[in-house]
């Protein structure tokens, strides 16, 4: 099989201006993945699957992860003028202070693909997709018209993390019921409060029960003072 | 119309059979429990085992599963209730013939099991239908669905036709219909039906 | 009365029934003293699957199911024939074997014709 490296010129002579990344796995699998733009994503889909020498034509599975915004710390040193009394003369000077500085790097979603090849016996070859952010603009273009099975599994990334497919012939919920608003596979996904009953309790369900009560006792008692 | 023990068992001795109208209703009607054909987990499995040659759940006169709740006594709660299958199993209840009777066959249909702490399993399934013999396990052996069985049986024999403590099915100001839970937005509504469960105290 | 041939037929038909509505009788009377009938809409519901009734219970079947239901029946009728013949056929001669041969033909014929026809291919 071609390397990864391989792979990403042969779909850059195919679809010019494709804009594919490499993204590096740091961990001892070592599976690095093809990150591909949106834009371009189903054209490059088509490539690799009618391909004669890559002949991506199985695709095995199909995930989501959530990347949620994170707020980053960072310690900076930054220099700027303090006016302060020196021997009774006030001066501006020049001082070298450290601040730190707070910025949030905005999250995404990420739909990950695991192509294999049936006819040249090889894979996996792995594509990842980014949304642009996690909250109104989470369309990614559908692999269903390329990749018959991702209908199920594109279905399900719907239902649970809230990627919105184009292109997908039957987008609706698979797991929770039509009607149902959250998305359970997100990381700021809040479960409903339903542990009035643990008489077995321990370690997490124990705080939750335990938060549990104290909401309860809290409602009973704003209750009683009304 | 009680009789007592003691003559019973003389006369019985003698070969005179003694009975209550009481008494021989709930021989008929524990002898022949019959479930409702339908297996929500892998406690199926464990059902399906029980119903076979080597458990023989037929000794106790319940080897016919009907695929109709028209048709069944008893309703067994084999496995995982999610909550988007809780209002189909309420419905099925509701649509059973009285007198009904529900076993929460292992740890998920009692209490929600390993999928507690999940957005998608119900807590129990008695939040919603009132339940008449628990079973733990994951999944409970053969062994445990007998002995729940034979519970069920001795329940059965406990019934009383008249007074006050007769079972709903007997009385006319006991409600016969439970409310179906219905699909909100973010869990089902009610979270538990209030006529049918209520908290249990936890003393810690 | 007691002479006519057909009275002991009429204690029997009389018995019959009573044999019959004797048990309803007594459950329904049953139901009378002791259980309450207790319906509901989702009791009553049509449909049994837990899910809910939508819609009536007649509906209308797609016309191309009848004529899946006569093809069927070449291959029964087939089968009601060629069981007999070849539980005997050690004991037939040529004649009884040409005669099935023609038989099974025509039913062949029938088959083909409708498969020409496209009502095999469900529209």
């Amino acid at each position: 099989m071609k390397t990864l490296e391989e792979i990403k010129a042969a779909i850059e002579a195919a679809v010019p201006g494709a804009g594919v990344e490499i993204v590096q796995n740091p961990g001892p699998a070592a599976q690095h993945s093809l990150r591909l733009q949106p834009g371009s994503a189903f054209e490059v889909a088509k490539f690799l699957r009618d391909d004669a020498e890559l002949a991506l034509n199985f695709l095995s599975n199909v995930t989501g992860v959530d990347w949620p915004d994170k707020e980053i710390s960072e310690k900076v040193k930054v220099t700027r003028a303090v006016t302060k009394t020196v021997d009774g003369v006030e001066q501006t000077v020049e001082e070298t202070v450290e601040e730190t500085r707070k910025r949030v790097e905005p999250g995404y979603l990420e739909v990950v693909y695991h192509l294999f090849s049936m006819t040249q016996k090889h894979g996996p070859v792995i594509l990842r997709m980014r949304t642009e952010n996690r909250s109104d603009k989470v369309e990614l273009p559908s692999m269903t018209p390329v990749w018959r099975s991702a209908e199920f599994q594109e279905r399900e990334i719907f239902d649970l993390y809230g990627v919105v497919f184009r292109g997908h012939p039957d987008l609706r919920r698979i797991l929770m019921w039509e009607g149902f608003k959250d998305h359970p596979m997100r990381r700021d996904y809040v479960e409903p409060d339903d542990y009035d009953y643990e008489p077995t309790a321990h370690d997490a369900v124990l705080a939750k029960a335990k938060a549990h009560q104290a909401a309860q006792q809290a409602a009973a008692e704003k209750g009683a003072a009304q | 119309m009680a009789v007592d023990q003691e003559l019973k068992i003389e006369l019985g001795k003698q070969g005179v059979f003694v009975t209550t109208l009481q008494e021989l209703y709930n021989w008929g009607r524990r002898n022949s429990v019959w479930p409702m054909n339908f297996g929500l987990a892998c406690c199926a499995i464990e059902m399906i085992a029980t119903t076979m040659a080597r458990y023989d759940l037929a000794r106790f006169g319940a080897e016919v599963f009907r695929p109709s709740p028209r048709q069944a006594d008893m309703m067994i709660i084999s496995g995982t209730v999610t909550k988007k299958m809780a209002p189909q199993v309420v419905r099925l209840y509701n649509q059973m013939a009285e007198p009904r009777y529900v076993i929460a066959m292992g740890a998920c249909a009692i209490s929600g099991g390993p999928f507690k702490q999940g957005y998608n399993v119900l807590k129990g399934i008695d939040r919603y239908i009132p339940v008449d013999v628990h079973i733990p396990g994951c999944p409970p052996r053969p062994e445990a669905l007998l002995e729940a069985f034979i519970t069920l049986q001795k329940k059965i024999d406990g019934q009383s036709l008249t007074g006050e403590d007769r079972p709903r099915f007997l009385n006319s100001e006991a409600p016969g219909e439970f409310a179906v839970p219905e699909p909100g937005e973010h869990d089902l509504e009610p979270a538990a039906n209030k006529n049918v469960w209520t908290v249990p105290v936890v003393i810690r | 009365m007691a002479s006519n041939p057909y009275f002991s037929l009429a204690v029997l038909f009389v018995a019959a029934l009573g044999f019959g509505l004797a048990p309803l009788g007594l459950a329904w009377l049953w139901r009378q003293v002791y259980s309450p009938s207790k319906p509901n809409a989702i009791k009553n519901a049509i449909y049994e699957c837990g899910l809910e009734s939508r819609g009536d219970a007649w509906v209308q079947f797609h016309s191309s199911y009848y004529l899946y239901a006569i093809i069927f029946l070449i291959f029964d009728v087939e089968a009601v024939f060629l069981l007999p013949f070849a539980v005997a056929f050690t004991g037939l001669g040529a004649a009884a074997c040409l005669a099935m041969f023609v038989f099974v033909l025509l039913l062949v014929e029938g088959l083909v014709w409708a498969w020409a026809k496209g009502i095999l291919t469900w529209a």
